[in-house]
């Protein structure tokens, strides 16, 4: 297996375990104890109460592409391999994600269900994406 | 109107030639604009106690540029920051001069920009960039979102799902900046294009093709601010600050997406305020400048800063109303898409050309604001050129604006 050379997330002490989870294949977001919002990135407080007590839950891994874009020309040498499919999936739970879609690039349309995927890029290392549903 | 409306003046501009690559230090440039800007103005650099910049990590100082130039400054400050920075700072250094830190303060960019760190942190032949960062850095660049291209290309594709706009209206705004790059002896594409030739050129990111990406260039460039009163005296006519807004930012301003509408521009909040500052309207407005890092970036801020409505930009940039002699040219330099990238200030500093009058084209008497108009001779003065809105775009999140006006013509 050839080496994986794209960059790989850093987690900190407030996003780890979104990252675990990824490393078990679950998908799993911070929701606010007050006010029951989820929150998508990870953060140390709500950002709609400022409340601090936030929990993480497994969520559905379903939503619908919000809009996409097809990179042909790579900014790095490590994503030059082939053009990819950036994404931005409306979660069924509220928030939106940044992350690829796995599609044939005909077949893809803002608007369409997808459903989450979890690529094990290196042995330690899982991203979550999506494929549609 | 705004407390401080034409209160203040831009009283000096230059800039060093667009070049790729300079192979010189972004310190050596710094001190070409600041010199040429000070020149422009008439100024000495002992008239300057100010010095404000802006860059990526990727630039000299206000501390190197005064040691160089013999400067003793008594206010200096450079910020991070690209797009709508330098608009940030005039309206910084207005402040700066009514609290009475400062009375002239210059204000640069200089950056290799091409040869040295390029937009979205690569360095040619250099380390690949790592997730380490906090925020929403950790939650996108493992994905491979890493450039500018990259980000908006997300905003400008759900544009056009949510308005039927085609990306022939992106053609209509390479077209006109190009037209007028033709007319810029400085410009490095000045060759008109025709929409068949955006029809043709390749794709880089969906649904931005060659002829929609900016010209990444080695340059730096320089303004020069100060008060009514001192500009009266100096060597150009002075071009006001009517008003503006200042890197006016939308809610949820990183790149996770999560405001409610992703084409919903920072420049929506913040028209209002520039233009109640101004005391006008858009009727008002001779010609614009507009962020165009792509193309996209200047179609979405027209209707953001109000001259079309919501969803509208495609149907109003058709038939080349952007163009010179048409109703509302804008980028009158050639912008970022021909002349060359310059995070901002090379609009800001062609349209005080303008409201001068003294563009630096083709005609002979240009520097005395003799103009020919014959654009076949390559005059690009406006016969017109009153009021000005300059339109800045940081990225989806964060706007500035920056209402100017000459006296001359």
């Amino acid at each position: 297996m050839s080496e994986y050379t794209k960059p790989l997330p850093r987690p900190t002490a407030t996003s780890r375990p979104f990252w675990d989870a990824a490393k078990r294949h679950e998908l799993m977001l911070q929701r606010c104890r007050v006010c029951n919002r989820f929150i998508y990135y990870p953060r140390d407080r709500c950002p709609n109460c400022l409340s601090d007590r936030l929990e993480w839950q497994k969520v559905s891994g379903r939503g619908t592409l919000y809009s996409y874009t097809i990179v042909r020309r790579a900014a790095t040498r490590s994503f030059a391999d082939k053009p990819y499919v950036l994404a931005i999936v409306e979660l069924d739970e509220g928030p939106r994600m940044t992350t690829n879609l796995e599609a044939p690039v005909d077949h893809i349309k803002i608007g369409m269900p997808v459903v989450a995927y979890f690529d094990d890029v290196t042995p330690d290392h899982t991203l979550v994406k999506f494929r549609p549903a | 109107m705004g407390a401080l409306t034409d209160k203040y003046c831009i009283v000096g501009v230059g800039e060093t030639p667009h070049m790729r690559p300079s192979n010189r230090t972004t310190l050596s440039m710094a001190c070409e604009a600041v010199s040429k800007a000070l020149a422009d103005a008439g100024l000495k650099p002992s008239d300057v106690d100010g010095m404000t910049s802006y860059q990526a990590g990727d630039s000299t100082t206000s501390a190197a540029v005064a040691t160089s130039l013999g400067m003793r400054l008594n206010y200096s400050l450079d910020i991070l920051g690209g797009g709508s920075s330098t608009e940030a700072l005039v309206a910084h250094a207005i402040g700066l001069i009514e609290a009475g830190y400062a009375k002239t303060i210059v204000c640069f960019r200089s950056m290799n920009g091409r040869s040295g760190r390029r937009m979205g942190g690569q360095v040619p032949g250099g380390p690949i960039p790592i997730a380490n960062a906090e925020g929403d850095n950790q939650f996108n660049m493992s994905w491979g979102w890493t450039t500018p291209a990259q980000r908006f290309g997300m905003s400008a594709m759900r544009y056009l799902r949510d308005t039927g706009c085609t990306t022939d209206a992106f053609g209509e705004i390479a077209i006109a900046h190009r037209l007028h790059a033709s007319l810029n002896p400085k410009a490095i594409h000045r060759t008109p294009i025709t929409m068949e030739d955006h029809h043709r050129s390749r794709w880089v990111v969906k649904p931005f093709r060659l002829l929609d990406c900016c010209q990444e260039t080695d340059v730096a460039a320089a303004i020069v601010i100060t008060s009514r009163e001192q500009a009266y005296d100096l060597r150009q006519p002075p071009v006001f600050i009517m008003g503006g807004y200042a890197r006016t930012m939308t809610d949820n301003p990183q790149w996770n997406y999560s405001r409610r509408e992703i084409h919903y521009v920072a420049g929506n909040y913040g028209w209002k305020r520039a233009f109640g500052m101004a005391g006008i309207s858009h009727s008002d407005v001779d010609f614009i400048s507009c962020y165009d890092a792509f193309t996209f970036t200047t179609l979405i801020q027209l209707e953001a800063n109000g001259f079309c409505g919501r969803g509208e930009a495609g149907e109003f940039v058709k038939g080349g109303r952007l163009q010179i002699d048409h109703e509302l040219p804008s980028n009158l330099s050639g912008g970022h898409l021909s002349e060359g990238y310059t995070h901002g200030i090379q609009m800001v500093i062609e349209n005080v050309r303008q409201l001068r009058h003294r563009a630096d084209d083709a005609c002979p008497r240009w520097a005395e604001g003799i103009h020919t108009y014959d654009r076949k001779a390559g005059c690009r003065q406006l016969r017109k050129a009153r009021i000005c809105c300059g339109m800045a775009w940081g990225y989806e999140n964060m706007a500035s604006c920056l209402i100017l006006r000459g006296i001359a013509a």
